[in-house]
């Protein structure tokens, strides 16, 4: 039981997931697969990640650069999307910079709970509105979000700094930028996790807030690092018993890997109610564009990404 | 005797620290169960338990104590409490403790405190150590376990009495009662309007009071601030003492081992001392032990065997993959590796399993009522 994740007409994905599940590699899997069914695809990662190695990429820079004809990425920078922000109101450069190295506005930033997040988003909002000559500059955006401890920040700013500022050019940002959000038209989350059992409760907990609460578009998780089943129960029955050969020691864990993955697996269907996307597990972890493959194949099969 | 079971049946405090993912939280509940069943009366303090540990340690709501029931696994004199960590009510009853109960309220019914009290750096860190000293000097407890909290960094919660100290003794707080003085001394009375009136330009561009909410509260939280420096740094002390033992959890993993590479080098700055690591997840033995070139297995079907071989060589492969990463961590931490844990199939659902684990840990020990087992063996 398959799930397909229909990237119809929607231009933001956003990628999210327990630190350490493959969120990343996830993320940059799915801009190849979508570049190369020709959608001129902008992969973003916040912070300093991962990202560049995976797409081919020497470094990734606060301005898009473009590594192939239908694929560009780009870093935000939560502090340098709060300088530009600071710049932009105080228009007195050096001011805003002494401010900026300030503690005191450094906790006000933490005080402002959702500030440097709703920046982030702000970023991607203009990215996703740029035009050139009339048509969007970028189809899609995979946004590679922060590990869900920080994404559900990330995710639920523009409703918890709406609490805070009901009028004003802020709060007409909020409303901009929930709006994104929640636009199933245009926003598609996707959850990632890896069929253990500690990844899968904490998919299952974000899921339910964000589909809950959030009320976000959300598409069906994707399971990376699905080991494969090397042995048909019949095998299992011919060598399974005593016996401390090292080839049935390995055969043994692959078995009892499997399983546990299969009823990991099994329980995040039931909790969600819902098919998922399979990703298999990579014997060597992926590092470069071409070990990516089986991945983007995988995500470009399940979205239904003519090549 | 391996450091780490010496202060096990000796110290006061057990930190386990390591990048989220590697199992940290079921090496800590495994280490105090140990411990317990060695006869020490011990606590463990949880952060964020799977739902499974939870279970077993019988944690439901609230932050405990729940007596864990060792019954059946030949407990001596000692016992285990298990306690989860609740930022908010430990920051709570710090503020209670130390301040005026007129203070209190103020503090406590303050809007920006709340938001802070979660969100402001290093707060749930401290906290976890507060809670942490606490037990050890009050709770009557021979030894506290502790899980410290999925930080970026785990390394901000042992640094965090540091950085609330640096904190409060910083200018912050004058800055925050009276912002202009982040201006040059004597700075002209221009640049105090301009400020003045950009720091209020902001307040009113976003819409948010925070500016002056942010003094109210520090206003007030600074009439406690000598009480609370003693208590930082009493709490300092215990974390720096001979007690205190520092265990790193690893998974041999290159994900997890790179940012627990990262998490090494920062503890190095904080200037506390790791004890031992413990790597967990590892893979069967038999697959560092043996050569390659095993002999083949007979009696199967050729084409059985040949899928066998293959699974043997690839997870050989992996094996070695994970001991190649490892090696410069545990270079890097320049501590011993004292003990490893196989990779289980699913976290621990008994008390059996987090015993099993100590058996793994300290298989010289005499447990005769637990069996060390891991994910295929």
């Amino acid at each position: 039981m398959a799930a397909r994740l229909s990237l119809g007409s929607q231009r933001l994905v956003i990628v999210t997931g327990k630190g350490g599940v493959g969120k990343t590699t996830v993320a940059a899997a799915l801009a190849r697969a979508a570049s190369a069914a020709g959608r001129r695809t902008l992969a973003v990662e916040v912070g300093n990640g991962r990202l560049a190695p995976l797409l081919g990429a020497d470094t990734l820079a606060s301005e898009p650069v473009r590594i192939a004809p239908t694929l560009s990425a780009a870093r935000i920078e939560p502090e340098d999307a709060l300088a530009d922000f600071v710049d932009g109101v105080l228009r007195f450069r050096l001011l805003s910079r002494r401010l900026l190295g300030s503690t005191s506005f450094q906790i006000l930033a933490a005080a402002a709970p959702g500030l440097t997040e709703l920046l982030v988003l702000n970023k991607v909002h203009a990215w996703l509105e740029a035009r050139r000559l009339r048509r969007p500059l970028y189809d899609l955006i995979v946004l590679d979000a922060p590990a869900s401890g920080h994404s559900l920040p990330l995710l639920s700013a523009p409703r918890t700094l709406g609490a805070f500022a009901r009028l004003g050019p802020i709060a007409e940002l909020l409303r901009t930028l929930g709006g994104m959000l929640a636009d199933r038209s245009t926003t598609l989350v996707l959850l990632v996790t890896t069929p253990e059992e500690l990844a899968v409760r904490e998919t299952i907990e974000l899921h339910a807030e964000l589909a809950g609460r959030e009320r976000l578009p959300l598409g069906p998780p994707i399971v990376n690092a699905m080991p494969e089943r090397r042995f048909s129960p019949r095998d299992v029955e011919l060598f399974d018993g005593p016996g401390d050969h090292p080839w049935l020691i390995a055969a043994r864990f692959l078995v009892e890997r499997r399983r546990e993955a299969e009823s990991q697996l099994g329980a995040l269907r039931r909790e969600l109610g819902s098919a998922v996307v399979r990703l298999p597990f990579l014997w060597t972890p992926p590092d470069d564009p071409a070990s990516l493959e089986p991945l983007a194949e995988g995500l470009a099969t399940a979205a239904g990404l003519a090549a | 005797m391996t450091p780490l079971r010496r202060t096990l049946e000796e110290g006061r405090i057990v930190l386990c620290v390591g990048h989220g993912g590697v199992g940290k939280t079921t090496i800590t509940a495994a280490l105090a169960t140990w411990a317990a069943r060695r006869g020490r009366r011990t606590a463990v303090l949880t952060v964020d338990p799977a739902q499974r540990l939870k279970d077993t340690l019988g944690l439901g709501r609230g932050d405990g104590p729940r007596r864990v029931s060792l019954g059946g696994l030949g407990a001596r004199a000692g016992h285990l409490d298990a306690y989860l960590l609740d930022v908010k009510r430990t920051f709570d009853e710090l503020i209670v403790a130390l301040a005026a109960p007129e203070q209190a309220r103020t503090i406590l019914e303050n809007r920006l405190y709340q938001n802070l009290s979660g969100s402001l750096a290093g707060t749930a860190e401290y906290m976890a150590v507060e809670r942490v000293y606490r037990l050890a000097h009050e709770g009557g407890y021979d030894l506290v376990v502790v899980d410290t909290p999925p930080a970026r960094h785990a390394v901000d919660f042992l640094d965090a009495p540091r950085r609330l100290l640096a904190l409060l003794e910083s200018r912050v707080f004058g800055i925050l009662k009276d912002p202009t003085t982040i201006l040059p001394a004597g700075g002209s009375r221009l640049a105090r309007f301009v400020l003045d009136a950009v720091l209020s330009g902001l307040e009113r561009f976003t819409g948010i009071g925070l500016v002056r909410e942010v003094g109210d509260f520090v206003r007030a939280i600074d009439t406690l601030s000598g009480a609370l420096t003693a208590r930082i740094r009493a709490v300092q002390a215990t974390l720096a003492g001979a007690g205190t033992s520092l265990v790193l959890v690893a998974a041999p993993e290159p994900r997890l081992v790179s940012e627990t590479g990262e998490l090494v080098e920062a503890l190095g700055r904080t200037g506390l001392r790791i004890g031992g690591i413990v790597v967990n997840r590892s893979l069967p033995r038999a697959l560092f032990e043996h050569p390659a070139d095993v002999t083949p297995l007979d009696g199967l079907p050729p084409a059985l065997t040949a899928r066998l071989r293959r699974g043997y060589e690839d997870m050989q492969a992996l094996a070695a993959r994970q001991e190649a990463v490892l090696a410069p961590l545990v270079a890097k931490a320049k501590a011993p590796v004292v003990g490893r844990v196989p990779l289980m199939a699913a976290g621990p659902g008994s008390l059996a399993e987090l015993a099993a684990i100590g058996a793994h840990l300290f298989p010289e020990a005499d447990e005769p009522a637990v069996r060390a087992r891991g994910l295929g063996q």
